[in-house]
Parts: C-alpha cells; sequence; structure tokens
C-alpha cells in the first residue's frame, strides 16, 4: 500500500508541481527562462498587486507565494559567460566595491578611476558604468579618465602572467604618470576566460592590491 | 541520360527547399517571439527614463540652464541598436518638454567623432567625447567645459537597469551625478504623456486605482435580439425575434471588476408588429481571471432576472392561444386586448474588450412559458426549457 501511495504522489507532483520545478506542465526550459522567488503575501501584493490578490486580515506574513517573472533576455541570445555576468551585475559590482571598502576612508581625498579587464567590450562597458556609479554612490570622487599605457607596454604585458602583469601594470601606470599621485584605481579582472566570478585590485601611487 | 540527370540535379536542388518552411516558420516564430519581449523591453525602458527625467524636474542637478552632450545611450547586450536610438529620441522629446531640468541637449559633432590624437605619449584613437585634450586642440567652441551625459540600459535577470551619470568635459574627466534607476515590478509599463510626468508611485497608486476598479460606475448601452424556440406543434407560431435597446448602470461590486452588477430598463418597438419594456438586473463574474485585465479580452459569466412587458400583433404567441401566420397578418389593433407581462431567468457569458465594448450571448427561462404552445425550447437542462436564445453587442461610457 505504501509504495501504491509513493507512486501516486510522485506522480501527483510531477502533474501538478507545486513550486517552480519541472514537470507535465512546466518544461525545464520554462524554468530556465524564469526567475522565481518566495515571498509573504503582503510583500507579494505590494510587489504584484495585479497578480497576488490582497491578503485577508488573518493571513500572517509567513503565508507564501512563489511569484516567477521571465527574464527579459532569452537564452542563447548572449554568451554564457556573458549573461552570467550581466544576471548580477548589480550584486556583482556592489560585492566588489564592497571589498575596496576598507581603503575608502584613506584614500577618500583622492580621485577614483575605473578600468575593467574582460574580454567583451560590450560587457566591459556596463561593469565600468556600474561600477563608477557604485563608487560615487559611496561618496567617492569618481572620473571618467581612463589611464593609457603605451603599444609595448601593453604588448609586454599581456605576455605576462596576471599575478605579475597587474603589479607591472600599475607600476607603469605611475612610472609614465598617466595615474596621478591625487588618483587610485580600481580595476575590475576577468583573470580566467572560464569563470563568472570577477576580481578586483586597486592601484595606488604604483602600488598594486588584489582585493578580490 | 541527360533528362535523368536533370532530375536528379532538380531533386538535390530542391532538397534543402523542402526543409525552409519549417525553418522560416521557426524564424517567424523567433522574430515574433523577440519583437513581443523587446516591445516590453522598451516600454519599461521609456518609463524609466521617463522617471529619470523627472527625477531632474523635481531635484535639478544644475542651477541654470546647462548645455549637455549625449555622450552615449547603451542598450542591453544582444538588443538591437534600434532600441538605442529609440531612447536617445525620447530622452530629447521628454527633455524638451520639460524645460524645469535645466538640461539642455546640444549638439557636438566633434564630440562623437572619432578623432586621431597624437601627442608626445601616445597616439590615441577615440571618440572625442572621451578624449577632452583632443578636443581642446580642435579648439570648438561646443565642446568646451560642458557636460556629457550618459545612459545605459541594462537587462540583469528579470529586471531592466537604468544607470546615467554626468561628466564635466574638461581634462580631469569628473563624474559630477550619477543614478540607478531598476523597474518595478509594481508598476508596470505605462508611457506617459511628455509633459505630465509622475512619480513611481504616482503611477503605482494609478495602476491600483485602473485594476481594482475604484468608483467604477458604467453607463451601457446594449443592442439585443432575442428569439424564440419554435414549438414542437407545426401549426403554432413563435413569437418573432425582438429587438432591444437597454441602457442603466453598471458597477463593479468587488475589488478589480471580479463580480459586476448592473440594472438595466429596455424598449422595443417595432411598427404594426410590436412595443415593449423591459427591467432586467444581472450579476455578473469573470472569469477569465481575478481583476479585470487591461491589455486583453475579459469574459464573464453572468445569470440575472428580466421582467418584460409587450403588447402589438406581434406579441399574440406570448398569451398562450395557439395561433397561425394568417392570424398574426390580420390582427388589428382593436383586436389586441391584451398585455402580455411575464418573467426570465438568464444565464450566459459576456466577452469584454477593454470594458469599452462587448458581445453576450444567453438563453433564457420564462417560467410563465412552460405550458405555452406557440414557445418550444433550444435547450433544456434538468427539466428547465430555455425557451429563448438571446446575443447582445454592448458599448460602455
Amino acid at each position: 500500500m505504501i509504495p501504491v501511495f509513493l507512486v501516486a504522489t510522485g506522480w501527483l507532483a510531477f502533474l501538478f508541481p507545486s513550486g517552480p520545478v519541472p514537470g507535465l506542465t512546466r518544461s525545464n526550459h520554462w524554468i530556465r527562462q524564469h526567475d522565481c522567488e518566495r515571498l509573504n503575501k503582503q510583500e507579494a501584493y505590494r510587489k504584484y498587486p495585479g497578480r497576488v490578490p490582497p491578503p485577508k486580515a488573518e493571513e500572517d506574513g509567513e503565508v507564501g507565494v512563489v511569484v516567477c517573472r521571465e527574464r527579459v533576455v532569452r537564452d542563447g541570445l548572449r554568451s554564457p559567460a556573458d549573461e552570467a555576468v550581466l544576471r548580477k551585475l548589480d550584486g556583482l559590482v556592489d560585492e566588489l566595491v564592497s571589498a575596496s571598502e576598507p581603503y575608502h576612508a584613506s584614500l577618500d581625498d583622492r580621485t577614483w578611476l575605473v578600468e575593467v579587464f574582460y574580454p567583451e567590450p560590450s560587457v566591459s562597458v556596463k561593469l565600468s558604468f556600474a561600477t563608477k556609479n557604485s563608487l560615487l554612490q559611496s561618496g567617492l570622487q569618481v572620473s571618467d579618465r581612463v589611464p593609457l599605457l603605451s603599444a609595448e607596454d601593453v604588448n609586454v604585458l599581456t605576455r605576462m602572467h596576471p599575478d605579475v602583469a597587474y603589479p607591472a601594470a600599475c607600476q607603469r601606470y605611475a612610472d609614465t604618470g598617466t595615474l596621478g599621485p591625487g588618483e587610485a584605481l580600481l580595476a575590475i579582472v576577468r583573470r580566467d576566460p572560464r569563470e563568472t566570478v570577477l576580481h578586483a585590485g586597486i592601484c595606488v601611487d604604483g602600488g598594486w592590491v588584489w582585493l578580490k | 541520360m541527360k533528362p535523368l540527370l536533370a532530375a536528379l540535379g532538380l531533386c538535390m536542388l530542391a532538397t534543402p527547399a523542402l526543409a525552409d518552411p519549417l525553418e522560416d516558420a521557426q524564424r517567424r516564430k523567433l522574430d515574433e517571439l523577440r519583437s513581443s519581449v523587446a516591445g516590453e523591453v522598451h516600454l519599461t525602458a521609456l518609463d524609466m527614463v521617463d522617471e529619470l527625467v523627472l527625477g531632474w524636474k523635481s531635484e535639478p542637478v544644475f542651477a541654470d540652464a546647462t548645455p549637455v552632450v549625449l555622450a552615449s545611450v547603451t542598450v542591453p547586450v544582444g538588443m538591437g541598436a534600434g532600441m538605442g536610438a529609440l531612447i536617445e529620441n525620447h530622452l530629447a522629446d521628454v527633455l524638451a518638454a520639460n524645460p524645469g531640468t535645466q538640461v539642455q541637449l546640444v549638439h557636438c559633432p566633434s564630440c562623437t567623432a572619432v578623432v586621431v590624437h597624437s601627442g608626445p605619449e601616445a597616439t590615441v584613437v577615440s571618440r572625442g567625447i572621451d578624449n577632452p585634450d583632443a578636443l581642446a586642440e580642435l579648439e570648438d567652441t561646443t565642446s568646451q567645459n560642458q557636460h556629457a551625459l550618459y545612459v545605459d540600459i541594462e537587462a540583469e535577470g528579470a529586471f531592466l537597469v537604468l544607470r546615467a551619470r554626468l561628466t564635466r568635459m574638461t581634462r580631469e574627466r569628473p563624474i559630477v551625478w550619477s543614478h540607478t534607476i531598476a523597474s518595478s515590478t509594481s508598476v508596470p509599463s505605462m508611457l506617459r504623456a511628455p509633459g505630465q510626468l509622475m512619480t513611481a508611485d504616482e503611477a503605482r497608486d494609478a495602476y491600483l486605482d485602473a485594476i481594482e476598479g475604484r468608483g467604477d460606475i458604467h453607463v451601457p448601452l446594449r443592442v439585443g435580439v432575442r428569439t424564440y424556440a419554435q414549438p414542437e406543434d407545426q401549426a403554432a407560431v413563435a413569437p418573432p425575434p425582438f429587438l432591444w435597446f437597454q441602457s442603466g448602470a453598471e458597477m463593479s461590486l468587488t475589488r478589480g471588476a471580479g463580480w459586476t452588477g448592473s440594472l438595466m430598463g429596455g424598449f422595443t418597438f417595432i411598427p404594426q408588429a410590436y412595443t415593449g419594456l423591459m427591467g432586467q438586473a444581472r450579476a455578473s463574474r469573470l472569469i477569465t481571471g481575478r481583476v479585470r485585465s487591461h491589455g486583453r479580452p475579459d469574459v464573464y459569466a453572468f445569470f440575472g432576472a428580466a421582467v418584460i412587458n409587450v403588447w402589438g400583433p406581434g406579441t399574440e404567441p406570448f398569451s398562450g392561444q395557439v395561433l397561425t401566420g394568417d392570424d398574426i397578418l390580420t390582427a388589428q389593433d382593436e383586436d389586441i386586448v391584451n398585455r402580455d407581462t411575464f418573467g426570465t431567468l438568464q444565464g450566459g457569458l459576456d466577452v469584454r474588450v477593454g470594458s469599452r465594448m462587448g458581445m453576450s450571448f444567453f438563453f433564457e427561462h420564462m417560467p410563465s412559458m412552460r405550458e405555452n404552445p406557440n414557445m418550444g425550447a433550444y435547450v433544456t437542462i434538468v427539466n428547465v426549457p430555455f425557451q429563448s436564445l438571446g446575443t447582445e453587442v454592448a458599448f460602455w461610457f
């Protein structure tokens, strides 16, 4: 009897899935294409008033509602690596700027510059934009200027291992004067094309520090 | 042999063509999906531009009207460049309609052109706006000491995020202002007139008012026809179709017009045939959602009751006397001695588009006509005959 019950309930869960899981009525593709969040009824009604009915007075905040929203960009439109970064761009950038917070107090009289080392230029622009906004919201002085290196420098640096290349680039910034004494550079880096996490480092007066 | 080879060649040529229709269909479907998604994204993006401009209007960045060069508008990676042009045009449109923002868009050809600047350190190829040194040497007065506006819109999961920053176009290029706006799920896209911007909170209130239908009392005008089923007795004659004009009041009984109720009065008149009056009450229940939709048709199921009073030669079949067609055609005014008054119970479906127009179908049961030999039944459910079938077209004001 018990095995029959278990099989029956398993089939019921497959036929009528209660949450955002694949089943007869929801394909794997549907699940991948949606972002779902579990909310209490008050919050769900506040955020989705047309789709979630107003909670009754006796319903406390613990009653859950799962709301799924279709992602704006469909699967396959962007490369998986770029999608992984862009999908959580705000969170990623906030995380990197938070990592630099210990240096904010000591460098608050400097102007912060942002440089992004990411292989895809269109994503690089997005990362740079979000980082500058986040730094400015932190109360720092931020500049749109980008420190430049000569073609010979770049030629040499790109042949070096990342552990050495970024400190060396930082030193060259200081030596050539493109990064002045009143400035600090926050660099956002993707060290390995296979990874979807981003790293950050600070360059001040020719000295390089990895933050993350 | 040659014709055989030619035929074989044609078949080989035709093979890829056979696969085309499926690929074309897939491509069309993909295009439809893309345009649908793009449409929603565009509307949300334009809303966020509105919100950006409204922010400048309520808290101007500059004390006086300040020339600003639109340096770039970047759209979500993967979206077409056409969206950038759309955003750019909309931004210019909204800014022109709201001079209180103190942001004055100006054209600066040397800012957007690609320039090559050779100095002692390096030769730099860039847009003019990204290289103030080059702009300074061009001695282009339109580019001196101005501000550059950068706008970026990106799709982050299920949300769109707009970022904007203003940079002073000096050698140091300091960012003087920045802002980030995320699309709000509680304020669906509703494009406002450029001169009547509202905050996200105000838009949310307007949206809630709209979906909850607060204070909605509508005046519908219905034009309908009721037909009566032919009796089983071939000698008897069913009443003719009745054309009704109805109007009254309809109001939402619950949130979002999930339930609505209406009280209507009706009038019918065909010279030399019949005249009639009616009073009708209906309750309707939305069956295609919890609240009324603003984007697709709604379907209501309804039930109601009516009292109908008719007189004239054409109403004789309601009297219950078995008549022939000749009796009706030869009837004179003085023959009409009775007014027929009867009650009806009705149930049906109502399809509405945007609460502006709709069409309904219903069956009607007339308890007092159960034994009337002049009337048959379109359908009988649990021994209840529905003698009348009606259809209506309605307009709401």
